[in-house]
């Protein structure tokens, strides 16, 4: 039965209370004054999310023998395994101490339209051998979680021990630079998900810009501009009244409605100007393709300058990565090679379009996943694990392999099955997930590295400050993928 | 002297608006026809006996669904008023806990001590196996205490981290000693202790004597001892009960001040005076007794809770933000909907399940923010709050499937109604906020109904103008800045 972290912490013994991020971090000077706008530097953020925890042993994969791990490899994957002859057109870099050669998922290497048509080259593997795919290995934290709850948490909030904090790792940023106002973030889903969770500004939560529209009755249409008269003149009149609690909520009515119009005219403007890439994402025809068109129709509205629209951050989640049987290998009817399929395919057309609108060096995406999966596999699937990958795609990163691959050598695996978070400087050194997201800020966002630390606070247990080998005792912002 | 102040209309309205989920004038007017004076008013109110409900389910959208279900229906609002503020002060998120059942558990508990005696229901706290879990009591041994419990038991729960004059009332030493209180217990269903695990004296010579309070709490350099009734079990109580004796830098009884401004801030105005925080403890002896309804009751009487009661115009005074779940279930009450479905959902508009609208408004019940609970007032509003809020009020006229769950104004206010001005004062009369718009409001909304003048009388029993104009005009007098506000 998989450890519960409850269960981690008991056997471990003694865990004190990590840091509670409370309101107080939202009004620290230091950090109002020492912030530098993604706008000033013309930047866009972009988060997905696999949601379900992609198995990363098959995403990044030994290709020969070099340091052992592909006999490892063997021992543990059986019908799952992706052989080095079946990764030949998908070969990547060297992992960085032992020289091992390594593949992505085969399935990385279709084009977009693989479904209609089957396959060809392209996807992630194009992107990567244009130098925008950074692959970092290992990424985790200490005393990982199985829990799927609990670990997206985890990651979101970027605050793995003690007390969750209640604000996201990108929300923190978010509410200390931007005003109630304004919207700087946009996910594409039904409600704020956690990185951008924060009290301090708005976060617009969107499926569908098509028909995303102001709140107003659908079922007579003709009267809409009256309530939109009305709702504007009431606005104002708060404004100017003298209930002081009127006075700001009076000042936000206006600012959404402005909004939200803007938006929903993004919809129409990229269908009349970039039809062309309008088709490719259908022609992947898939929710995550669907939803990086409608983050590529916000930055085109931003880079054309709609007024309202000002958004630099986004996020994105693509679903179906708990394995747990049927996960496939190689084979193309796999589940996980069409996972791979389509998110590689969407992301092409997606860095296609940025290149043709002149902007990809101005995006980056982060790929995450809340945990990677088990080391052994079971019958035909695998369970939840701990280290995995994830990947940072865009125009300015600096391709290869960073990080190390993971050891997962039988005697090395934990009871779970599962490979262990070390930050001892020796060839299997983790990274934690803190140090990609601190390099993010500090290099993409362009903060300063104390304020970055504020953002990430080391762990500082009992515990992790007795064991630094097996805690993140120190950051590392600089790990240079961009 | 309170007590026997006469209720005026306007008075009740607000009385019942702020202690329970809205009130039509309707409903008022017939609270005012049986309770003339604030005393009467506020016997009834808290007269209610706590109910033992415990919202069912494995998961946690069971147990919100449940609870909003219980909320809509409750014949007593202030008892769930009250369990929220309690939600938000003993704030516990299944995020950390991931168990439904024991956050299931933990919201009885709020419900039957409600309004109680305070000294009781923090005692029981204590060892609810949620707030266990949540702020880390069973990983509390005693070779390395955790303290984090006993720290926002003082900070959060009882005596704040300053007193109104801005002396600390608590130092560090007081909390690594109340740590060590707690050392050892665990739970399985119930809480026990583990007297292997547990701090004894003895064994710990170097953390000194069982002693807290020694440079503040008014008892001396010398302190007082948790240890006087025992070791063991026994401290976690004593623990409590020398909280309790705590006094601050005037002399004043802490935990009563602390939690008579907290109450305040949640049912009156957000920046109560001290006068008044002092005089509803004076009046209802709860620094001696620490009896919640006693307390609530001068809150409830006092001239200040009051002072938000006048219209906006010309009124300086701010009035409160009402939490989302306050704006969802208000609204619902006052139309007479039902959700549908087993997901909750309303039957219109986005027609999006309830528990993901309360979340874009920025509160999941069962899961606050922090330990700090929820950011009130200002921090509510955002430009994807109001829209969710916005669109909530869009759903709910747009609700048109027939049945409990669709908009009826006809079950709500006369339909022969033909003036436009007329239709506007029944609208706000439903909706309780009769007499919160300014002149330039309603003559928009007028507007709006007539379309600038055009149709000078309106005829609500023709389908269309009145799903155009009836259910528009309810739409957007919930989206208005007054309707956020109580």
């Amino acid at each position: 039965m998989a450890i519960t972290r409850r269960q981690f912490i008991k056997r471990g013994g003694l865990v004190t209370a990590g840091t509670l991020l409370g309101p107080q971090l939202f009004g620290n000077s230091l950090m109002r004054q020492a912030y530098a706008a993604l706008e000033d530097n013309d930047r866009y953020f972009v988060v997905i999310f696999l949601d379900g925890g992609n198995d990363g042993q098959n995403t990044v994969i030994p290709a020969d023998n070099a340091g052992g791990l592909l006999t490892a490899y063997n021992d543990a994957r059986t019908n799952l395994r992706i052989t080095p002859g079946e990764l030949t057109n998908s070969l990547i870099g060297l992992d960085p101490i032992s020289g091992t050669q390594l593949g992505i998922h085969p399935g990385f290497n279709v084009p977009g339209d693989f479904f209609d048509n089957g396959a060809g080259e392209g996807g992630l593997k194009a992107l990567y051998d244009a130098g925008n795919v950074a692959v970092i290995q290992g990424c985790g934290y200490p005393e990982y979680s199985l829990s799927h709850e609990e670990a997206r948490v985890i990651w979101q909030t970027g605050v793995p021990l003690g007390t969750p904090a209640g604000t996201g790792w990108i929300g923190r940023h978010l509410a200390a630079q931007y005003g109630g106002n304004q919207i700087p973030a946009v996910t594409i889903d039904d409600s704020i998900v956690g990185e951008f969770r924060q009290t301090g500004t708005s976060i617009l939560a969107v499926r569908d810009l098509d028909s995303f529209e102001f709140p107003f009755d659908g079922a007579y249409p003709d009267d809409i501009g009256a309530k939109r008269a009305a709702f504007n003149a009431i606005n104002l009149a708060a404004v100017t009244g003298a209930q002081p609690s009127a006075v700001f909520i009076g000042n936000t009515g206006n600012a959404t409605i402005d909004s939200a119009e803007a938006y929903q005219s993004l919809s129409g403007l990229y269908n009349t100007d970039r039809a062309i890439f309008r088709q490719r994402y259908a022609d992947v025809g898939r929710s995550v393709s669907n939803d990086l068109r409608e983050v590529a129709r916000v930055i085109y509205g931003v880079e054309q300058g709609v007024a309202n629209v000002n958004a630099r951050f986004f996020q994105l989640s693509n679903g179906g990565y708990d394995t747990h049987s049927d996960q496939g290998g190689a084979d193309t009817n796999g589940q996980q090679y069409s996972l791979h399929a389509e998110l590689g395919g969407a992301l092409k057309v997606f860095f296609d379009d940025l290149t043709d609108m002149g902007i990809a060096n101005k995006v980056t995406v982060l790929v995450w996943s809340e945990f990677s999966r088990r080391v052994p596999q079971n019958d035909n699937g695998t369970d939840h694990g701990s280290q995995g990958p994830m990947l940072i795609i865009g125009g300015g990163v600096n391709g290869g392999v960073y990080g190390n691959h993971p050891n997962i050598n039988d005697a090395a695996l934990d009871n779970e099955g599962n490979t262990e978070y070390t930050q001892n400087a020796n060839s299997f050194r983790a990274t934690d997930f803190r140090d990609v997201y601190g390099t993010i800020l500090q290099h993409w966002v362009n903060l300063p590295q104390g304020t970055v630390q504020a953002l990430l606070p080391l762990d500082s247990t009992p515990d992790a400050i007795s064991d630094p080998a097996h805690y993140w005792r120190t950051a590392n912002f600089d790990l240079g993928f961009v | 002297m309170a007590d026997g102040n006469a209720l005026t209309l306007q008075h009740a309205k607000h009385l019942l608006r702020r202690t329970g989920f809205g009130a039509s004038q309707a409903e008022a007017a017939a609270f005012l026809a049986s309770h003339a004076t604030r005393g009467d008013a506020a016997n009834a109110l808290l007269s209610f006996k706590p109910a033992g409900f415990k919202p069912g389910g494995r998961y946690f959208e069971d147990i919100h669904d449940k609870w909003i279900k219980y909320m809509l229906k409750v014949k007593s609002p202030l008892q769930e008023k009250l369990v929220l503020f309690w939600h938000d002060h003993f704030a516990t998120g299944i995020s950390k806990v991931l168990d439904a059942k024991m956050m299931a558990v933990q919201n009885k508990l709020l419900r039957v001590n409600c309004k109680g005696n305070f000294k009781t229901f923090v005692k029981a706290i204590n060892v609810d196996p949620a707030m266990m879990e949540y702020l880390d009591t069973p990983r509390n041994h005693d070779e390395i205490p955790n303290e984090n419990y006993a720290r926002e038991l003082q900070e959060l729960f009882t005596l704040g981290v300053k007193d109104s004059a801005g002396f600390d009332n608590y130092v560090q030493a007081d909390v690594a000693q109340i740590a060590r209180a707690f050392t050892g217990w665990d739970y399985d269903k119930t809480a026990y202790l583990r007297d292997y695990d547990h701090d004894f004296a003895v064994d710990y010579p170097t953390r000194g004597p069982k002693v807290i309070f020694q440079s503040t709490g008014g008892f001396g350099g010398g302190g007082r001892s948790f240890a006087a009734n025992g070791e063991g079990e026994a401290e976690i109580s004593t623990v409590v009960d020398i909280i309790f004796d705590h006094e601050d830098s005037q002399g004043k009884n802490t935990v009563a001040r602390r939690t008579a401004r907290r109450l305040i801030e949640y049912f009156a105005n957000p920046s109560p005076s001290l006068a008044y925080i002092d005089a509803v403890v004076a009046a209802s002896g709860f620094d001696t007794n620490f009896e919640l309804s006693g307390l609530l009751h001068q809150i409830f009487v006092h001239d200040d809770f009051y002072l938000t009661a006048v219209a906006p115009v010309g009124a300086g005074t701010p009035k409160s933000v009402r939490w989302p779940i306050d704006y969802v279930v208000t609204s619902l009450r006052l139309l007479k909907m039902k959700l549908k479905g087993k997901e909750l959902y309303v039957d219109g508009g986005s027609y999006n399940r309830v528990l993901n609208q309360l979340s874009n408004m920025g509160q999941t019940v069962f899961d606050p923010p922090s330990v700090f609970g929820w950011d009130w007032e200002a921090a509510w509003v955002s430009s994807s709050t109001m829209l969710a809020r916005y669109g909530f009020a869009r759903d709910l006229t747009a609700a048109r499937g027939g049945g409990g769950s669709s908009f009826r104004p006809s079950k709500l206010m006369s339909l022969d109604l033909t003036d436009p001005n007329d239709i506007l004062a029944a609208a706000t009369d439903v909706l309780g906020i009769t007499g919160d718009l300014s002149l330039s409001e309603q003559s928009t909304l007028v507007d709006y109904l007539t379309d600038g003048g055009a149709f000078p009388s309106l005829d609500l029993n023709d389908y269309d103008v009145r799903n155009v104009k009836l259910h528009g005009l309810f739409a957007l007098l919930m989206q208005t800045p007054a309707y956020q506000l109580q």
